[in-house]
């Protein structure tokens, strides 16, 4: 056990919350955005769907996926940054948990 | 009997006896280390697992044709039962890992301190399951009855027994590799119809490509009979309704007990985040492929059944009939059974396709398994949150703390036995079709859960107090505005029964903050114990500092 920085660790919770404001944002403009402006959008054809439709049959649905890969990807990147091994995650969490 | 109930039955039985094959190939070989052999399942395969606990019914049997019904305002479904996993990976699940308590009640219990908290945790989890489980339930009875070609409501009652069985002799549960081969039978049994379907009508083999221009045909096929175009915004409800249903899913994906509890069976939290990517990813494939198979359904039913004599329907008219979700009648006398005249019911969309579009026996019988795949896999996991919160959470941690494990069993055990005897009791007279029902599980859940747990996690300043108002108060407004919505016809902007989480939400939030605020802090050990939730376990946090473990040892 040794003490770090608290700047140091208040940077990483920094870069991990502002990672997650993004991937927010972006789902709700692909989910509620889109269904907020649907009349107007529907215009717009892709791929035979009115745009609005694709947005909400495929396209919010892949972007999802999408920003549940890039924050597991970039989560990793952000822990190999600061030193964070994972084998030591699995042994200390093993014995964190409430038996019963 | 005929030769089609002969392959549906034989192919449901060979996917049972492959699930117990594997639950107890499994338990034999790892009894000793349970525990390790759980936590050591790779997140792809964890993936697959949550997605067979997940997809349930509502999404397996009911989704697809409640699309078909409502258009492009049916979507809100797609859009909020993937969207949840956005709020669940990045708010909750990595965590409620670190945390190390895995119920609901017992986070709510221990982070806040409080029993009170903690009961009323349990008896908001025991209400949530048992509305979700009456879905499952009405959906089981939908492939029975079809089955064996009697009344929905019989294949009910048989759907309870089963299912009662299946729960309380547990142990299923806790296999995931059992859960990995429902999910593997699900996903095939649904997406082979959608592929068979696209190729009859567009001769391109994905269907995900390929459907775009069915549905631009039957916008003008609509047009034509003078209805609104299928693809049509807000055709059935005000856009309000639309983003308050998408909000209650999505949140309410994030505060269900019995998917939060999936997370158990993951090592850190970064084995949690990747697990939820995954279990999206493999659940994504049915979403993408639900608004396809409602297109295509939709399309032959329009083109091929419509305008088709009374007295020359097909045979599969005739078995669907019977189960009563399904009504043909002439009610112009013409002769010709017209569109407006054919009423089919949400819930029997997916399981009626593949006989009218002429699959084939095989196709149909696996349809038929894949259901049941989905409604027990799920039931399930209903009712052992049912179980753990009476058994566990009420009677052994509140009422009688000195209680025998084997009297806990017993008490687990009667209290599946009630609750699905009660759920079967509603689901003969299913009060909504599938995914309404379902929908009203996550309003409850969106109501109390999710502000309760993500305050827990992100204010440390939240209380014990400001907990119990939260939850009460969500409960309370949930309830009130989906009976006032329902049956008294109450709406505000047009938003109905199945929307009313974003009022519950709302409310709770502002309870739990109020309530907090105006009573004492929790003491500084439950907030260091908040605070510490921001970093990865390696990182501790205590008294304004943060220490980095990096020896690995446990003691903290």
């Amino acid at each position: 056990m040794k003490k770090i920085d608290k700047k140091v660790a208040d940077r990483y919770f920094r870069e991990k919350t502002r990672n997650m404001i993004i991937y927010f944002a972006v789902g709700f403009l692909a989910s509620f955005g889109v269904v907020l402006f649907a009349e107007p959008l529907s215009g717009i054809t892709i791929n035979g769907f009115p745009f609005h439709y694709f947005m909400g049959a495929q396209g919010a649905v892949l972007t999802f996926i999408i920003l549940l890969f890039v924050n597991a990807k970039l989560g990793d990147a952000i822990d190999r940054k600061y030193g964070i091994d994972e084998e030591k995650n699995k042994q200390i969490s093993s014995g964190k948990v409430l038996d019963h | 009997m005929d030769t089609q109930f002969l392959v549906s039955l034989s192919i449901i039985l060979a996917t049972f006896a492959l699930y117990i094959g594997i639950a107890i190939y499994n338990k034999a070989k790892a009894t000793s280390d349970f525990y390790v052999a759980g936590r050591g399942i790779p997140p792809i395969f964890n993936g697959m697992a949550i997605g067979a606990d997940w997809m349930s019914a509502a999404s397996f049997i009911g989704m697809a044709g409640t699309i078909m019904l409502l258009g492009y305002d049916g979507l809100a479904y797609i859009m909020g039962w993937t969207g949840g996993y956005l709020l669940l990976t990045f708010l909750l699940a990595p965590q409620l890992r670190k945390y190390g308590r895995y119920t609901v009640p017992e986070f709510i219990g221990d982070r806040y301190n409080s029993h009170t908290a903690r009961v009323i945790a349990a008896i908001c989890t025991i209400i949530i399951s048992f509305t979700y489980s009456i879905g499952q339930l009405s959906g089981s009875g939908v492939v029975i009855g079809r089955l064996f070609e009697i009344d929905a409501k019989l294949g009910t009652m048989i759907g309870v027994v089963l299912i009662a069985f299946y729960a309380a002799f547990g142990g299923m549960k806790g296999i995931t590799w059992t859960q990995v081969a429902q999910y593997v039978i699900l996903i095939i049994a649904y997406i082979v119809p959608v592929i068979f379907m696209s190729l009859q009508i567009t001769g391109n083999p994905a269907p995900w490509l390929s459907y775009g221009e069915i549905v631009g045909k039957m916008g003008e096929l609509d047009r034509e009979l003078g209805i609104s175009e299928y693809f049509a915004p807000f055709t059935n409800g005000t856009k309000w309704q639309f983003i308050a249903l998408m909000f209650t899913l999505m949140a309410g994906t994030a505060g269900l007990p019995h998917v939060i509890v999936r997370f158990y069976t993951v090592s850190t939290m970064k084995a949690a985040r990747w697990s939820g990517a995954w279990a999206l990813l493999f659940i994504g494939l049915l979403y993408l492929s639900a608004p396809a198979y409602a297109a295509f359904s939709r399309f032959i039913l329009m083109t091929k059944v419509a305008g088709s004599k009374i007295t020359e329907l097909p045979g599969w008219t005739k078995s669907w009939v019977d189960t009563g979700k399904l009504q043909v009648a002439d009610s112009n006398g013409d002769g010709i059974l017209q569109w407006s005249e054919l009423i089919i019911s949400n819930d029997i969309v997916v399981m009626a396709t593949p006989e009218i579009a002429n699959l084939g026996l095989f196709v149909i019988g696996l349809v038929a398994a894949g259901a049941m795949a989905a409604a027990l896999s799920t039931a399930g996991g209903l009712m052992i949150a049912i179980s753990s919160a009476f058994a566990h959470d009420i009677f052994y941690r509140v009422l009688k703390p000195n209680s025998t494990e084997k009297t806990r069993l017993s008490v687990a055990r009667w209290s599946i036995v009630t609750a699905t005897l009660l759920a079967g009791l509603i689901a003969l007279n299913p009060p909504g079709a599938i995914t309404q029902i379902v929908a009203w599980a996550f309003a409850l859940a969106t109501g109390t859960f999710f502000p309760a747990l993500v305050l827990g996690v992100w204010w440390r300043r939240s209380n014990s107090q400001g907990v119990i108002a939260g939850l009460l108060v969500g409960l309370g407004v949930t309830l009130a505005y989906i009976f006032a919505a329902k049956y008294g016809g109450f709406t505000i902007l047009g938003i109905i029964d199945t929307g009313a989480g974003v009022f519950g939400a709302v409310a709770a939030f502002a309870a739990n903050i109020i309530v907090s605020l105006m009573t004492a802090a929790p003491s500084q050990k439950i907030q260091d114990e908040v605070m510490d939730l921001r970093y990865p376990e390696q990182m501790t946090y205590k008294n304004g500092e943060v220490w980095i473990n990096d020896d690995g040892s446990k003691s903290v």
